[in-house]
């Protein structure tokens, strides 16, 4: 009797949960299923099978260059995103000081502008100031918004770091930037890899910011939207499907790399 | 006492805003001793610790370190070293690299602060095998001894602890209170440690200043904090005692207002005028008749308490609660509500002041 209701619930649990995978990821699927045609437009149930698109989208030159585009921005954001996150984030979670309270909510603000109107403002300003839009350009719009969520996602770390720790590599001689390299950076770096992760992300489909402000650059996102707009062709599901399995591999290989430091370091100590 | 001191602290203040967490104290500790300063939360000893490790800074007064004033020079600076509460082992590193630390940043050579990081883990007695072991996956003591040896391998003039056993279990802590003064002996080093725990400090130390409120109230040995506690709040710090207000009436005569009593006190000190008699739980007895004992009390059995050893009896004068201490050998055989006398003789009490 028990027994059958154990069963049964568990069964509900997980057709509900499948049902929910399902669902989240069919969009995904489909965008695969509409690349694999050799027709020209985009019909369902899709009639003739084909890798065509595939190979016409690798070999174009344009393809190429959006990549690029879309990956220089990622990076540089990644790498600048980290940096001042991370201090950000010592400062959110790490240190007491008068109006703390007041920078936490400032800082995380931007997480919630609606980023049409932050592209479009930002726009603006750099009109205003007399840039020409270009990836540079972009990458500043993208810090704007990528900071906050980097500072949020490290801050987590922080939260849970016992300040001692420093105190006491202090007591023990090291100096004050010995401590942040020998005890601050190593104890946080989970943090500051999904910070970085986080921040590559979130630049790499990035549409609404771009959109105003890479001037004449184009990125992945942006070419998608546009080809939509006007000239669709297969090759739009196969560049969706291709930066979704990149970021889904980028994903698991990141959490392949540190499970293998993890264990590179047990087995470097045991 | 004899030697020079190895540490004298002069006047030292700290205070934050306008809360004066500790105030003008004035301290010599010697060299090669174990010092406690004990004080329930908020008495200051944490403050006063974090300012001879040079992690807090003096507002005013001096710290001087073998004569020389040390009060500005940061932690890192400083020749001394600290276990914290929370041990703070670096959790990224190996039980061997939590050691070496100190050795690493001063750019010693690896095989020689591994050999020095056996050495201490072999004073310490923790398996050679432990040198590469994780140390999120210690045990409590052992995670204890590791902390120890990462700060004695700074080789500390004076080692400073801060409440380290508090978050250990009864029965591990009062093990490694044990160990941790023999360590003290087998390293000769002067140990300054911090508790909340009177009877932690007895057990380990030469020393203990007992603070309060960010003031010294008594320094002395443990036998003189036991026997000779010179406030109530020293008294009772040490644990159970039973307290009667009192006032002077006679060179040997007390009078005790709440119970509408004379009490014989020998010997009262000269100058005493009020205070409070503290007699201690294993002082008092049980008496059949009130002449067995100097003073006698009766009052009521409202329960009692088998501690191992020893047994207490709680009993009733009125309101008043006292606790009478007995060898489990020679235990009570009364029953709840018994009326009951308890008594105690002029020698078996001592006279505080507030």
């Amino acid at each position: 009797m028990n027994g059958s209701a154990d069963r049964m619930r568990r069964a509900f649990i997980w057709s509900w949960t499948g049902a929910v995978i399902v669902f989240m990821y069919l969009p995904a699927v489909s965008l695969l299923l509409a690349s694999s045609t050799s027709s020209r437009y985009f019909i369902f149930p899709v009639t003739k099978w084909g890798f065509d698109w595939w190979q016409k989208t690798f070999a174009s030159l344009e393809v190429h260059q959006l990549f690029k585009t879309s990956l220089v921005i990622a990076l540089c954001v990644t790498a600048v995103a980290v940096v001042i996150a991370l201090f950000g984030a010592l400062a959110f979670a790490r240190y007491e000081w008068k109006g703390r309270s007041i920078y936490q909510k400032i800082v995380l603000l931007p997480i919630f502008f609606p980023q049409t109107v932050l592209g479009l403002a930002l726009l603006l300003w750099f009109n205003a100031l007399g840039f020409t839009m270009s990836w540079q350009t972009a990458v500043f719009a993208h810090l704007v918004w990528i900071i906050p969520v980097c500072t949020l996602v490290i801050s987590i770390q922080v939260y849970s770091f016992d300040p001692a720790l420093e105190e006491a590599a202090f007591d023990l001689g090291a100096t004050r930037w010995q401590v942040f390299r020998e005890v601050t950076l190593p104890v946080l770096f989970p943090g500051i890899f999904s910070g970085a992760l986080f921040a590559f992300l979130l630049s790499w489909g990035n549409f609404p910011l771009s959109l105003y402000t890479t001037g004449a650059d184009t990125t992945l996102p942006e070419y998608l939207y546009a080809k939509m707009i006007a000239g669709y062709t297969p090759g739009v599901p196969v560049l969706g499907t291709v930066s979704t399995i990149g970021a889904a591999f980028l994903l698991i290989g990141s959490y392949g790399l540190i499970l293998a430091m993890r264990r590179a370091r047990q087995s470097a100590t045991e | 006492m004899a030697g020079t001191p190895i540490l004298q602290l002069r006047n030292l203040t700290k205070v934050f805003g306008n809360f004066t967490a500790v105030n003008d104290i004035d301290l010599d500790f010697e060299e090669g001793e174990f010092f406690t300063i004990v004080g329930p939360s908020g008495s200051g000893k944490t403050t006063l610790l974090r300012m001879l490790t040079g992690m807090e800074f003096a507002s005013s007064g001096d710290i001087l370190l073998r004569g020389q004033r040390i009060n500005d020079l940061p932690a890192n600076k400083r020749p001394t070293c600290m276990v914290f509460q929370s041990l703070a082992l670096f959790p990224h590193r190996s039980v061997g690299q939590n050691i070496e630390f100190s050795l690493k940043m001063k750019g010693v050579d690896p095989a020689v602060r591994k050999a020095r990081a056996l050495e201490l883990m072999l004073q310490l007695r923790l398996p050679e095998t432990y040198y590469s072991k994780n140390v999120t996956k210690c045990s409590g003591g052992e995670r204890q001894r590791v902390a120890l040896a990462r700060a004695l391998a700074y080789e500390p003039d004076i080692l400073f602890f801060d409440e380290p056993l508090s978050a250990i279990d009864y029965k591990l802590r009062k093990t490694l209170e044990k160990e941790l003064k023999d360590i003290h002996r087998e390293t000769g080093k002067t140990f300054i440690y911090i508790t909340h725990s009177l009877e932690e400090a007895m057990v380990m130390s030469d020393r203990i200043g007992v603070m309060r409120a960010g003031k010294l109230v008594q320094v002395g040995s443990p036998q003189e904090i036991y026997s000779a506690p010179q406030t109530k709040f020293v008294s009772e710090f040490i644990g159970d005692v039973n307290v009667i207000a009192v006032t002077a009436i006679g060179a040997a005569s007390l009078r005790a207002a709440e119970f509408a009593t004379n009490l014989k006190c020998l010997p009262v000190p000269a100058g005493f005028t009020a205070g409070y008699l503290v007699v201690r739980p294993e002082s008092l007895r049980f008496v059949g008749s009130p002449g067995e004992t100097d003073n006698c009390l009766e009052g009521r059995l409202y329960n009692e308490y088998v501690l191992g050893s020893r047994v207490q009896y709680q009993v009733r004068v009125g309101d008043h609660v006292f606790i009478v201490e007995k060898l489990r050998q020679q235990a009570f055989g009364g029953h709840r509500d018994d009326k009951v006398l308890i008594g105690w003789d002029a020698e078996g009490s001592i006279l505080v002041t507030d």
